[in-house]
């Protein structure tokens, strides 16, 4: 296959972490992830790493003991040559979502946007199957791939100075669920109370790069 | 217990950090400043990792409820105990009724006050460390605030006085050069490196934001998220470079211009607002040298440490 015989870039970052790029790779981008997630997992049966942080077709690691980064630099470059994209094989959570309403005050906006009506996007949006690339901008919170392009919608011209915990939102071409109460400038257009994070839980993050997601019905609130 | 009185600009409990939930998008935390943090420990019999109380730029005070054994280190913010002066890098016996304050930091901007057993506190993800972005970690998940009472082990016994000295300070911070290089083209790691920068009012524990006139580092790159952690030097459009700190975010999507070397992280830690900084590009075999030099200073003191105790 051609990802096997091209090669990302792998670059010291610091004396004790490394970086895997394949941006620059042409291939499809959902099957590099897929390496990624791979990656990780073969990274993990190490107790070399103190942290093992994938995000958008990359990998960093960050190493315990610094004299061994040229090698963990050379068995990186090993490994990727040898991982299929399907090695990993990540959890499937269902988000179950209260729609419209209070609990998605954008939902009208969205729909207008796009020339839906409310019920077409509550359904583009729940028949999606998400898949989480990576964790990152605040604890638990999942950059999915799998926005339906009939929902892409550009971001609010001026940002929620709180969107709550828990909101399910839409931002350019992706959507996503707020763990936490925060800024931001997505349209919500719905409401779950599944439990993204809790810091006393062990795992504190339900979910976790490399699972994949629906989004369930539970009632339109229209 | 220890009474928060006045927690000054920010005072929080720290320890060495939360590590191995970077990839969750939880940040690090913990001491800006391991290395004051770590002999302030030691100083007062305190494993490293043990709760520490970080203070910033000063203007604080606590009060003891019980007799105890303190160490301050890092920046000194001339304090006193009850209107005596007493000096970073020595440890102290407080009496129960003590008042701690501290003026201003002249140099430096953090200062740790390491208690003998440390601070009675409860680990969230095997830290006390506060994380204020995320809200968890210490007492509970914000800055200390007046009126907070500190739960610590009562001690008094007798504890012989010991001192310790730092690691010497630099003013010139060596960087590790970035992996976006070929995007940004060779002027920006001139420029970079050839500049003076401040830094500026908008920084704190996630980030310190730099400044300077006449930027030249304007871009309009996006990339895909990649991950940062603490000491990458993001550069933002409008050509202010963005160092991050503990409390920084696990992911970004700005160009990289390097990252601070491991030795001198905490040396930059403890710029405050105002301060200008200047950056030299270094090789690899340069910061693993200095992250050497640092250990055997902590290694030193262990030795050191060790005889007093037999003698």
């Amino acid at each position: 296959m051609d990802q096997q015989t091209i090669s990302p870039t792998i670059s010291v970052l610091s004396n004790n972490s490394i970086l895997l790029d394949a941006t620059a790779l042409n291939d499809d981008s959902l099957s590099i992830q897929k390496k990624i997630w791979a990656l990780v997992q073969q990274c993990n049966t190490s107790d070399a790493f103190i942290d093992v942080v994938p995000a958008m077709h990359s990998l960093t690691v960050y190493l315990i003991d610094p004299t061994s980064l040229a090698h963990w630099q050379a068995q990186l470059a090993l490994w990727w040559a040898n991982i299929n994209p399907h090695d990993y094989q990540g959890k499937h959570h269902k988000i179950i979502t209260q729609y419209g309403g209070d609990y998605g005050p954008d939902l009208d906006y969205v729909a207008e946007y796009h020339n839906l009506s409310l019920q077409q996007v509550i359904d583009i949006h729940s028949q999606g199957h998400y898949q989480v690339l990576f964790l990152g901008f605040q604890p638990g919170f999942a950059y999915l791939h799998g926005l339906n392009s009939q929902l892409h919608t550009p971001r609010r011209a001026q940002p929620r100075t709180r969107v709550p915990k828990g909101s399910v939102a839409i931002g350019a071409n992706q959507t996503a669920i707020y763990p936490a109460d925060s800024p931001g400038g997505w349209h919500i257009i719905g409401h779950s109370d599944f439990a993204l994070f809790d810091s006393e839980n062990t795992p504190p993050c339900a979910i976790q790069p490399g699972d994949t997601l629906q989004f369930v019905t539970k009632e339109s609130v229209l | 217990m220890i009474t928060v009185i006045k927690p000054g600009m920010q005072m929080t409990i720290q320890d060495l950090g939360r590590h191995g939930y970077r990839h969750l998008g939880i940040a690090q935390s913990g001491a800006l400043d391991p290395y004051a943090m770590i002999i302030a420990n030691r100083l007062v019999g305190n494993d490293d990792n043990q709760s520490v109380i970080e203070i910033t730029l000063g203007l604080a005070q606590l009060q003891f409820q019980c007799a105890t054994v303190i160490a301050l280190h890092g920046a000194d913010m001339q304090a006193k105990l009850d209107g005596v002066s007493i000096y970073p890098g020595w440890s102290y016996p407080v009496e129960q009724g003590q008042t701690l304050t501290f003026a201003t930091a002249r140099q430096g901007f953090r200062s740790y006050l390491a208690i003998k057993g440390g601070i009675d506190c409860h680990a969230v993800m095997n830290s006390t460390a506060t994380d204020i972005a995320a809200g968890f970690g210490g007492l509970t998940g914000a800055p200390l605030q007046a009126n907070d009472q500190v739960p610590i082990t009562p001690f008094d016994g007798n504890w012989p006085q010991r001192g310790a000295i730092a690691p010497a300070k630099r003013s010139v911070i060596r960087v590790h050069s970035g992996p976006h290089q070929q995007l940004l083209s060779q002027q920006f790691s001139d420029f970079f490196a050839q500049t003076k920068w401040q830094v500026s009012p908008q920084s704190n524990r996630m980030g310190v934001r730099l400044s300077t006139e006449h930027n030249q580092l304007m871009h309009t790159h996006s990339l895909p998220s990649l991950a940062v952690s603490p000491g990458s030097i993001q550069l933002t459009p409008s050509g202010e470079p963005i160092v991050l700190l503990n409390d920084g975010q696990t992911t970004g999507g700005y160009p990289l211009l390097g990252t601070i070397i491991s030795a001198d992280q905490h040396q930059f830690a403890q710029l405050k607002p105002g301060d200008f900084v200047i950056f030299e590009f270094v090789n690899l075999a340069a910061a693993n040298t200095a992250q050497r030099k640092l250990d055997a200073h902590l290694q030193q003191l262990t030795i050191a440490l060790k005889n007093l105790s037999i003698r």
